[in-house]
């Protein structure tokens, strides 16, 4: 009997509690949902990159015409060649419909964030004052997963909002060095910082999702 | 019988050092073929750093909502670069191993060959017969191979260290540089070499 409690000097509990399978979860769906981010992100830029290639062949078909007449503008070169029209119209569409995804993606994010909030204020309603809490799984007090997938939360929060300003913006710039800036922003994604990576990966060797 | 051995010696070593030559010629060539798609995106990476430099961010209106924007760019984009030095680097150290592999192995030859020098004839070191070219020729085609090596690791590691984010014009102007240097270089010399020795080989 002695033995027995001797051999099990760190206890671990056999069946994960409610919160700590609930918190495991949300590692992993944050695993999947970045992953499913980078995947679009990647595809969005080949749209972009498209959409940024034919509005610069645009203009400087345009630059071309201006040569003739000193009238022609931005708006002037797009009704001389429908077809690039078309081409630019199917290519936003496409772009939209990538950044309706990331969209939704984002809120899955703020939503993941907010189930590990519940359950901080579940474990706080649950210990009260108490001081002394065993973390769920190895170290980590459970307000730090809330902690960290706030912070990533907001990381895509911001990143987001700056694709979206790229989509919007991208047809309709005129000047290269910006539009060449827009592609460069959807590429390496600004927002998005470089501790991102360390935080979700931390977060899954904290929960058993990866071998220590 | 006796007379022989010391040419025997020589030729032996001369066996054993080319295919090591042909193996690290796999290697080499392969190193090299990694670098072009590494340096036209790091030309990229240029274009895209010099673009966002030309542009005043303030004087965007779309862009007034994301103040810390440009100074965060400019650090992705620099720390991609850097992600892309680093696999140059790779590939530049894959590269010296190939010269170092085959300068020791030409060395070896060389001190073998001095060891029996007084002893080969020199009509035996010139003697070249229709299957096998002369040990004289295989030995200056090993001294050849070795320079090869050297002289195109040198330049292109003399090219890779010219770069410098503060002179985003010239890692623009990579890929072109390099090509030069591959241009410049006798891209079959390894090759002619190996097939004039393969039925010597084949002995």
């Amino acid at each position: 009997m002695e033995a027995k409690t001797l051999g099990s000097a760190t206890p671990r509990k056999p069946v994960l509690s409610v919160s700590a399978r609930k918190i495991k979860d949300n590692a992993a769906d944050w695993h999947n949902l970045i992953l499913k981010w980078e995947t679009l992100n990647d595809g969005g830029f080949a749209t972009a990159n498209n959409i940024a290639n034919l509005k610069i062949s645009l203009l400087s078909k345009d630059t071309i015409g201006l040569e003739s007449s000193s009238l022609a503008s931005d708006e002037n070169a797009e009704k001389e060649h429908p077809e690039y029209s078309r081409e630019l119209e199917m290519l936003c569409e496409g772009l939209q419909t990538t950044l309706d995804a990331l969209t939704k993606i984002q809120m899955k994010m703020e939503k993941l964030s907010s189930t590990t909030k519940g359950i901080c204020e579940l474990e706080d309603y649950h210990y009260g004052e108490e001081r002394k809490r065993p973390p769920l799984f190895h170290t980590w007090p459970t307000a730090y997963f809330y902690e960290v997938s706030r912070k990533l939360s907001d990381m895509y929060g911001r990143e987001l909002r700056l694709k979206r300003t790229v989509v919007e913006q991208l047809a309709h710039t005129a000047d290269r060095d910006l539009a060449l800036s827009y592609l460069s922003m959807w590429l390496h994604q600004p927002y998005v910082e470089g501790d991102s990576r360390l935080l979700l990966e931390s977060m899954l060797l904290e929960t058993g999702h990866r071998a220590l | 019988m006796t007379q022989d051995q010391p040419l025997l010696a020589v030729q032996e070593a001369l066996r054993k050092c080319f295919p090591v030559v042909e193996e690290q010629q796999g290697l080499w060539q392969s190193a090299l073929r990694d670098c072009p798609p590494l340096l036209a995106s790091l030309s990229n990476l240029a274009e895209q750093l010099q673009a966002a430099q030309n542009l005043r961010f303030e004087d965007v209106p779309s862009l007034r909502a994301f103040p810390d924007l440009q100074e965060r760019l400019r650090r992705k984009q620099l720390a991609a670069g850097d992600t892309l030095l680093d696999r140059l680097g790779e590939r530049l150290a894959a590269l010296l191993k190939v010269r170092d592999v085959v300068s020791s192995h030409v060395e070896h030859v060389l001190q073998v060959y001095e060891q029996h020098a007084d002893m080969i004839s020199l009509d035996a070191v010139l003697q070249a017969s229709a299957a096998s070219p002369s040990v004289a020729e295989m030995l200056e085609w090993l001294q050849d191979i070795e320079r090869h090596y050297r002289s195109l690791y040198l330049k292109r590691k003399y090219l890779l260290s010219s770069i410098q984010w503060g002179d985003l014009g010239n890692i623009q102007a990579l890929p072109k540089a390099w090509d030069r240097i591959s241009e410049d270089e006798h891209p079959d010399l390894v090759r002619d070499i190996l097939l004039n020795v393969s039925f010597f080989l084949e002995e």
